[in-house]
């Protein structure tokens, strides 16, 4: 009896880890070259826990195609890659392919889609995908969303969940997110990390990294080891992952009290914060200035001027995700990477 | 660095970008009645880059360009008729109309020189950086190449001797996806030319070049770490150009409505009128009068070009290294 063709994809954003930042701070480089070989370690993983077949978006920044040649290697023929099939559709080398890319993984079946990328890449696949399980890895530039992590064994936790060998109460997690609207605008966007609050008036190279730039920070959650503009929270007031609820902060060049965050990779600036609390779900609040920009997860996205009346609210109801720690500890109490005599990989099969 | 820009400067940099696009649309049109010697290879669509990052720049600081120079010379300050006057082979043009569209150059405005060799502006601005830093001032050198130029040795020589002497000195690849007919991303190995800052010990960013604020950042930020004695950088602007590599060009390697989508949706004029008039930092009419003063620029430059006196045979023996009798 022939088994359902189990389909995982694979989003690897071209474009993560080259912003202004590496000018700014010392924030570090990941190149095209080490996204396709993160790409291959995945495929590694996913070929030992019986994945079938990988989708993976075009781009035009030689990563599919790097991936795809090393398909027709003895690497891949000895570790018994999936199927690899790339995605038909055209591309904009914007952010419009990730979002392309995640709606056709899901109407395609895939049972999780790997993300490759920073906090923008992740809630921009979030926004897309329902509750298709993200497996979540970093390689942009200020990263709280996705944990930094090796994707051997990301892969592993994501193809024992994906195959149905660790159950999904034990696998998934439930993120928050927070809603940035304006509805005069009709826009409604997700961050599932920050918004920034910035007097700045235009979205220009995107990053912020200076504290005068940044008047509010809101987040989801703000963990004291965080980078990035979460940090903030993480250090003065902090909310974990799990909890309910979200945080704020609200700053000021001339405020009494100054905290020392690190805004960015070796980036570590003293902010005036002048009020914190606590972000209670399904409250939509206003914003303290009345022009500026709007930073979702890190980058400036959003100019609002006066005319504009955006609000941010908090809620439960942001992407799942994969715990990769919690399947490979239940992997390990249930000996599910064990490998009998058999097995190919078994060290009696292996050539002396 | 910031977005913080005043009026004054905001009007300059539409200004800018507004000259350079009715340059090179008027030179589109011009150089069809044949009129014109030699080739020109139009600007028009990039120039957020030029105005974004000259706007840091000042006149002691050197730039040098590549045959898409048009655009870097005025955001550099050359006298617009002068250039004109210059493509048109007249002797009024800023080098005497012996130079033409590929060799415009003036020294006084720290113009090295557009330059007809792929990559050839890298070593020029290298050895510019270093008479900065050996004279002790904290001018910059700014170089501009394309995705093909970013594949020239000339080029990674220049990023390797600009890294080791900690040179004040900005690479600037202006990524348009066709060195000539070829695609980028066919030609560029590992794609991002920005990746390639690793290799030679240097930061390397890539920028959004339809949107001026974004190269006006990114460029400030590398040109105050180099004036401030941190040394090289590289910066990717991803744009595009709106006509062929060179006038006469048709354009059969690009898709049917690449350029006409770019143009609808991308257009790096079109954003900042938008933006700054949204944001209120700027009025239309404001803008309307720095459109109306750039065609009559134009008008004026090329109406005085076309009947302004060629270079005499005599001007053969000038403007050359030795002295004839």
């Amino acid at each position: 009896m022939s088994h359902p063709v189990l389909t995982v994809g694979i989003i690897a954003n071209p474009a993560s880890g080259r912003d202004l930042r590496r000018l700014t701070a010392n924030a570090g480089l990941y190149s095209s070259t080490d996204k396709a070989s993160a790409v291959q370690r995945l495929l590694a993983a996913f070929a030992a826990t019986g994945v079938d077949q990988v989708l993976l978006p075009p781009d035009m920044t030689g990563i599919a195609a790097a991936v795809l040649k090393a398909g027709l290697g003895p690497q891949a023929a000895s570790q018994r890659w999936p199927q690899l099939r790339i995605l038909d559709m055209p591309l904009r080398q914007t952010v419009a392919d990730t979002r392309l890319a995640a709606r056709l993984m899901v109407e395609q079946g895939a049972s999780l889609i790997a993300v490759l990328g920073g906090d923008g890449t992740h809630k921009a696949v979030a926004a897309e995908v329902g509750d298709t399980p993200l497996l979540t890895l970093s390689t942009g530039t200020n990263n709280a969303f996705p944990e930094l992590r090796e994707a051997t064994s990301a892969g592993l936790a994501g193809g024992l969940y994906a195959s149905g060998r660790v159950p999904a109460p034990i696998s998934l997690r439930r993120n928050k997110r927070l809603l940035v609207r304006e509805p005069n605008r009709g826009i409604c966007e997700w961050a599932l990390v920050d918004v920034a609050v910035s007097p700045q008036r235009f979205v220009g190279a995107r990053a912020i990294s200076r504290t005068e730039d940044l008047a509010e920070v809101f987040v989801t959650f703000a963990e004291p080891h965080a980078i990035g503009l979460s940090a903030l929270c993480g250090l003065w007031c902090p909310v974990p992952r799990n909890a309910p609820e979200g945080a704020w902060i609200r700053l000021h060049p001339h405020a009494d009290q100054a905290l020392l965050a690190p805004l960015a990779p070796g980036l570590l600036l003293g902010c005036g914060v002048t009020a914190a609390g606590i972000l209670t779900p399904g409250v939509a609040h206003s914003l303290s200035l009345a022009s500026g920009t709007l930073a979702l997860d890190g980058e400036r996205e959003i100019e609002f001027s006066e005319q504009d009346h955006p609000t941010i609210t908090l809620d439960g109801h942001g992407p799942l995700s994969i715990d990769v720690e919690a399947v490979l500890a239940y992997a390990a109490r249930h000996r599910l990477l064990a490998v009998g005599r058999e097995h190919p990989q078994h060290p009696a099969n292996q050539p002396c | 660095m910031s977005t913080h820009l005043s009026t004054e400067q905001l009007l300059h940099a539409y200004q800018v970008m507004r000259t350079i696009r009715a340059f090179e649309e008027r030179l589109h049109v011009e150089f069809a009645t044949g009129e014109i010697p030699g080739f020109v290879h139009l600007y028009a669509g990039e120039e957020a880059s030029a105005a974004g990052v000259m706007a840091h720049l000042r006149d002691s600081d050197c730039i040098a360009s590549n045959h898409r120079g048009h655009g870097h010379c005025i955001a550099k300050g050359v006298d617009v008729y002068g250039m004109m006057a210059e493509i048109y082979g007249k002797k009024t043009g800023v080098c005497g109309g012996k130079g033409g569209s590929m060799h415009i150059a003036d020294l006084e405005k720290g113009m090295l020189g557009a330059n007809g060799i792929v990559g050839a502006g890298a070593p020029l601005v290298a050895g510019a950086a270093l008479a900065a830093k050996l004279k002790g001032t904290d001018d910059v050198a700014v170089v501009f190449f394309g995705d093909g130029g970013s594949n020239e040795g000339a080029v990674f020589e220049a990023m390797n001797l600009a890294s080791i002497m900690n040179l004040p000195c900005i690479f600037v690849a202006e990524n348009n996806g066709y060195a000539e007919a070829t695609a980028s991303n066919w030609s560029v190995a590992c794609d991002h030319i920005a990746d390639r800052a690793a290799g030679f010990g240097m930061p390397g960013v890539t920028i959004d070049g339809y949107d001026f604020f974004a190269v006006y950042e990114a460029a400030g930020a590398a040109i105050a770490r180099a004036r401030s004695g941190q040394g090289p950088s590289l910066v990717e602007v991803k744009l595009t150009r709106y006509y062929g590599h060179f006038e006469g060009d048709a354009q059969t390697y690009r898709a049917p409505d690449e350029v006409k989508n770019l143009r609808e949706t991308r257009d790096c004029l079109m954003q900042f009128r938008e933006r700054t008039l949204r944001a209120g930092l700027l009025s239309a009419e404001q803008l309307d009068q720095i459109d109306g003063q750039v065609e009559d620029l134009i008008e004026d430059s090329v109406r005085r070009a076309k009947s302004d006196p060629k270079p005499e045979a005599a001007d053969l023996l000038s403007d050359v290294y030795v002295s004839y009798p």
